[in-house]
């Protein structure tokens, strides 16, 4: 039974990556794709059995960057969301420029990050803050704001102070849209660190640019993987923390 | 000089990665519409009849409109390409375009790219062919600040400083076993971009001879370039590339562009002043005085004793040889091809 249910839940994403990986290695095998456009899955693999340490190193700085970055977009994203959500004339003013950072073109920005903050650890940081604090505003800004009236009106009737009524109502009520915003932001730090990487040459983002120079397309693909993985981690934290926060009470971790 | 643009180069990825998929279908249709065509239509006989079908193809530059591209515009221009029966679209290219690949994958008829890259391709099986080299001598350098007082290539990696430059590319890689990096911190290169440069004294940049160099000079920085060829690394550069399927398939069309191109340099190399308004008009970037300035800079790296004796554009087997020797001895490849392979230089 357990065993069942185990391959209920694992043997769906499987059936994908099956026909992916085997399609894709047998039109390359055939000959049908050149191996310099795409590599096999298999060559994939072997760049990562032969570039082992190198490719763990950098997984390990792009994660710690991609990490504080999403820490970062969180911390100030939902201290942002709170502030805005105080008064609309608050929103009104301050909100569109919050967009600036849904819109901001890194790249062109990129040889200023780079004289501001010197290269290193802080532009990695930086652009994957800038990058994923967007959804992470927006989503709680919208939670906050759609709290049901009638509990409003409920502590209202009981005379709670305005920051109670935050703490106890509006903040908790917005959970849901909140993580939804961070499972958004996850994804998000990981892309923005590799771009603060191209720039500074750190983590996977030096390891892909170098790489690419000299034409190593399943060196670029190994590392594309990895951060992919890290990607899929920073997702399974975020859903493994939205479990343990809302099972008790939300509709949305009780279905299914 | 690349930049390392990452969206752009993703999108770009994804893009190629799909006209891969498409390639090979479409040379199989194209293949068996020849095939059925083939048998009915009569060889051409008359060199230049009156029909004025031209032939499309698409030549991917690796860099902005440039005068380091000037010859090729040329044709565009004035007519030269239409008169060698070709209709050629030009596509600008930018950080890091992997025109190597797009050649391969049939994406485009012609490329630029530099020797060792195509080298490089060769060796992952990406069947191409060099037709015609613009600069003899390579144009790639490490641009200082000439307060620095440095007098060799050498002191930039024995002084402490910051270095951007493409790590994985050969000649970074020949600079790193010969000087070693512990001096200097080095970083990606922010290509064509010297706000780093014009920020920090001790930095020290990845350029084009013909480019970086002269923007800071219209910043007021008074800089010296190290060409790499100092430490004799020398591959031939804005190398135009086919892939050897098709020029076997349409020698006369190679033919044709090859012949195009070379009048084109000619041409621009005489006189580049009206090419460069026009070029100008697709990169407003840069002024026109720039224009001017490089393509007075990359004169004697295009047209030297050995292109007065074999023609501009022109390739030699022992060049070749060297650079694949040299790419050997650092991994790039696993042995040196034979130099026929890589290049066809009708002279020969």
């Amino acid at each position: 039974m357990t065993r069942f249910r185990l391959l209920r839940i694992i043997g769906p994403p499987l059936i994908p990556l099956l026909v992916l990986t085997a399609g894709s290695e047998l039109l390359i095998r055939g000959g049908i794709i050149p191996g310099f456009i795409l590599p096999a899955p298999s060559a994939v693999v072997a760049a990562v059995a032969l570039n082992t340490r190198e490719l763990l190193a950098a997984l390990g700085r792009t994660a710690l960057a991609a990490s504080l970055g999403f820490l970062l977009s969180v911390a100030v994203g939902l201290c942002a969301a709170i502030a805005l959500s105080t008064s609309r004339l608050v929103e009104r003013a301050l909100y569109p420029y919050t967009v600036f950072f849904q819109t901001v073109p890194i790249i062109a920005i990129a040889p200023l990050l780079v004289i501001w903050l010197n290269y290193g650890l802080k532009v990695v940081v930086a652009s994957s803050f800038i990058v994923s604090v967007f959804p992470v505003i927006a989503n709680a800004l919208a939670g906050i704001r759609s709290t049901d009236p009638a509990l409003l009106d409920l502590f209202r009737l009981y005379g709670a102070s305005r920051s109670s009524t935050l703490l106890k109502l509006r903040i908790p009520a917005a959970l849901p849209s909140i993580l939804t915003g961070l499972r958004i932001a996850g994804g998000l730090a990981v892309i923005g660190a590799i771009v603060g990487e191209f720039i500074t040459g750190y983590g996977l983002g030096d390891v892909i640019e170098s790489a690419k120079t000299q034409q190593r397309v399943d060196l670029v693909f190994a590392a594309v993987l990895l951060a992919s993985l890290l990607g899929l981690a920073l997702f399974g934290l975020i859903n493994l923390l939205s479990y343990l926060a809302l099972r008790r009470w939300h509709a949305c971790e009780q279905n299914g | 000089m690349r930049f390392p643009a990452a969206y752009p180069r993703c999108v770009l990825s994804a893009v190629l990665g799909l006209a891969a998929a498409v390639a090979p279908i479409a040379a199989a249709a194209r293949a068996i519409a020849a095939n059925t065509t083939a048998p009915t239509t009569p060889p051409p006989v008359i060199e230049a009849p009156t029909s004025p079908a031209l032939v499309k193809v698409s030549l991917a530059l690796n860099w902005k409109p440039e005068p380091q591209f000037g010859g090729f515009y040329v044709g565009e221009f004035t007519g030269t390409y239409s008169k060698h029966h070709l209709d050629v679209r030009i596509l600008p290219g930018g950080s890091g375009t992997p025109t190597v690949q797009m050649v391969g994958a049939g994406t485009v008829e012609f490329g630029i790219v530099s020797a060792d890259e195509l080298l490089i391709a060769r060796e992952h099986g990406n069947d191409v062919v060099a037709l015609f080299a613009t600069f003899q001598d390579c144009p790639q350098g490490l641009m200082v600040r000439t307060s620095r007082g440095f007098t060799s290539i050498g002191d930039i990696f024995t002084h402490p400083g910051t270095v951007a430059m493409q790590k994985g590319l050969p000649y970074a890689r020949l600079l790193k076993r010969k000087y070693g990096f512990d001096q200097v911190n080095v970083v990606p290169s922010p290509g064509g971009d010297i706000t780093a440069f014009r920020n920090d004294p001790a930095f020290a940049q990845q350029v084009f001879l013909t480019s970086e160099p002269l923007v800071a000079q219209k910043a007021g920085i008074a800089t010296r370039t190290f060409l790499v060829k100092e430490i004799g690394y020398n591959p031939y550069t804005t190398v135009l590339i086919t892939r050897r399927a098709y020029l076997e398939q349409n020698p006369a069309v190679v033919r044709d562009m090859v012949a195009a191109v070379q009048e084109g340099w000619r041409a621009y190399l005489d006189d580049p002043s009206v090419t460069n308004r026009l070029i100008q008009q697709r990169n407003p970037a840069m002024d026109l005085e720039t224009f001017a300035a490089s393509a007075a800079a990359q004169r004697p790296l295009i047209e030297n004793e050995e292109t007065a004796r074999l023609g501009l554009g022109a390739m030699t087997a022992q060049r070749w040889t060297a650079l694949a020797r040299q790419l050997a001895e650092l991994r790039d490849i696993k042995s040196a091809p034979r130099a026929q392979d890589c290049y066809v230089w009708p002279s020969k």
